[in-house]
């Protein structure tokens, strides 16, 4: 069989010397996508921060394209191709918008004109500075800038938290086009199940650190059971 | 008709504080990259004056001499970023440690300059005009040392400030200076950026050094440490991390203070810098191109 894109074993990981990670196991193949789903707490964003090198590693492998990447400093590890949407405060608030994406811009398919093509409203806001733009337009570009990487694999830290509907269609849209049509493999970390579950191929679902399901996401999508006794009660 | 004596102190103000604002903008390099400044900038720049007269009284070409110095003084910068600022800044605790740090090697590098160059001053070798050169400008004499010096300033300002608008490195240095774990994770080169900035910083002082000593005509083992802290006063004066500040600070100094030390006391010409940072500081805080701290969050 051929090597996983990524390929997390036994990752245990933390802040200081909280632990909050305790053991956890998954692969991910090449296009695939992959709903991190979880109540507040449970240690979706620990899990992307432990990937990226900014959480503590404590114990446990983490491989893309069989590189290892435990002991890698972050830049090298998004040189490798992590591209990283942060949760919080992930643009660079005095460049402007076109400045956040040619700043950190590698060689490959995404540029300029195909992150503009992708968010058209970024184009007409380039000259604009990033603290200047709305919640959502900094979010476009936060995964317009994750894009201009050209990583292997987007890991998309709740992309639609705390925004409009309309914005959050607009985005949806474009990570469905990412995942589905241009076969990128992502992480998209998600409170909101029935948002991302239609989009990703599978599902995992953490809490206090753990996992405690893992399958399918159209066969998750289709127990709401045991979707609302994991997450709690779900807003369509 | 301008009084002479006037304009020749003007035009000294210009051609020094030219120099102090390269060594504001040499602070604030590294202080965009890491929040820190290289104070012992000072002693690169003795160190680079006092390499050029070593190596042109070896017979080497003057160019030769000014560039193998600018060379070893940028390999200082690698040396003072490594140990110097980062053991500082990854102490727990105390993170203004790079300033008696920085400092403190500035101390001991004039310490050994003293005892293999001597603690006498020494001439510094003309580079390409002599201090009787001059041009006329109405009616005025201009020495052509404080022109080429002020030009090759200014030359180094503006591209130095071009290099940092308009090319991608630059835009990665801002992003570094607006938020260096984003940049980070975002693949930016942070570390290879902070080393860059040193070496740049160091060989800035080095230039500036070199340029002072001109104008001066001598170099002293002591020579740079006042100097730095002009330069200092003018990136603070011109506020924090600005370009055109470092240039309007920087001539600010250079011209009050020879005004002042031509009219009332040259004992007085560094003292008013000084009186200035404290001036500036209680009006205006931010200097004067500086900008209120953009939030992050
Ligand atoms: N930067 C940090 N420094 C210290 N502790 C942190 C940090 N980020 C998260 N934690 C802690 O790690 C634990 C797991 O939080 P984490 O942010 O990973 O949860 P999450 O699943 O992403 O939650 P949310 O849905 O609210 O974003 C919590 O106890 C939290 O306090
Ligand atoms: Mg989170």
């Amino acid at each position: 069989m051929a090597e996983p894109l990524l390929s997390i074993d036994n990752l245990r990981a933390g802040w200081g010397e909280a632990m909050v990670l305790d053991g956890i196991s998954l692969t991910l193949a090449e296009g695939q996508a992959l709903a991190l789903l979880g109540r507040n707490g449970a240690g979706k964003t620990t899990l992307i921060a432990a990937l990226m090198g900014v959480a503590r590693h404590r114990a446990g492998v983490i491989r893309l394209g069989g590189t290892a990447l435990e002991r890698l400093p972050s830049e090298r590890r998004a040189a490798l191709g992590l591209g990283w949407v942060p949760q919080e405060r992930n643009v660079f608030r005095s460049l402007t918008v076109e400045e956040n994406l040619t700043a950190v811009a590698r060689p490959g398919r995404w540029d300029l004109a195909a992150v503009y093509a992708l968010f058209p409203r970024l184009r007409e806001r380039r000259a604009n500075l990033g603290g200047a733009l709305s919640g959502g337009e900094q979010q476009m570009l936060a995964l317009a800038r994750a894009l201009m990487l050209n990583p292997r694999l987007l890991l998309l830290d709740e992309p639609l938290e705390g925004l409009a509907p309309v914005i959050v269609e607009d985005l949806l849209a474009a990570i469905r086009r990412l995942v589905r049509d241009e076969g990128m493999a992502a992480i998209i970390v998600e409170q909101h199940a029935h948002q991302v579950l239609p989009i990703a191929d599978h599902a995992v679902i953490l809490d206090r650190g753990s996992i405690i399901h893992r399958g399918a996401a159209p066969a998750l999508l289709a127990q709401p059971d045991l979707l609302s006794r994991h997450l709690g009660l779900q807003h369509h | 008709m301008m009084d002479d004596f006037f304009f020749s102190l003007l035009l000294a103000g210009i051609s020094v504080g030219a120099v102090y604002a390269l060594i504001a903008l040499g602070l604030n390099l590294t202080f965009w990259t890491t929040k820190t400044m290289n104070f012992g900038q000072g002693s690169l720049m003795m160190l680079c004056a006092m390499l050029t007269v070593f190596l042109s009284s070896q017979g080497l070409a003057m160019a030769l001499a000014v560039i193998g110095s600018l060379l070893v003084v940028a390999a200082f910068g690698v040396f003072i970023e490594r140990w110097t600022v980062r053991p500082a800044l990854q102490a727990s605790g105390g993170s203004m440690g790079w300033v008696v740090s920085t400092l403190g090697f500035g101390i001991f590098l004039q310490g050994v300059a003293a005892k293999y160059f001597g603690s006498q001053a020494v001439a510094f070798p003309d580079v390409v005009f002599t201090a009787q050169d001059f041009v006329t400008v109405f009616g005025q004499y201009v020495s052509l040392q404080y022109l080429v010096v002020l030009a090759v300033a200014v030359a180094l300002i503006l591209a130095l400030e071009l290099f940092v608008r308009k090319t991608v490195w630059g835009q990665a240095v801002h992003a570094v200076s607006l938020d260096p774990e984003l940049a980070l994770v975002q693949g930016i080169p942070v570390r290879l950026l902070v080393l860059g900035s040193f070496m740049l910083s160091s060989a800035l002082a080095g230039v500036a050094g070199v340029l002072i000593a001109q104008i001066g005509g001598t170099v002293d083992p002591a020579f740079g440490f006042d100097l730095v802290l002009l330069g200092f006063v003018a990136a603070v004066l011109g506020g924090m991390g600005s370009s055109m500040g470092a240039l309007a600070g920087g001539l600010l100094v250079g011209i009050l203070s020879k005004l002042v030390g031509g009219y009332v006391s040259t004992a007085a010409e560094h003292g008013i810098a000084f009186a200035l940072l404290m001036l500036a500081l209680a009006l205006r805080p931010q200097g004067l191109f500086g900008r209120p701290e953009v939030s992050k969050a």
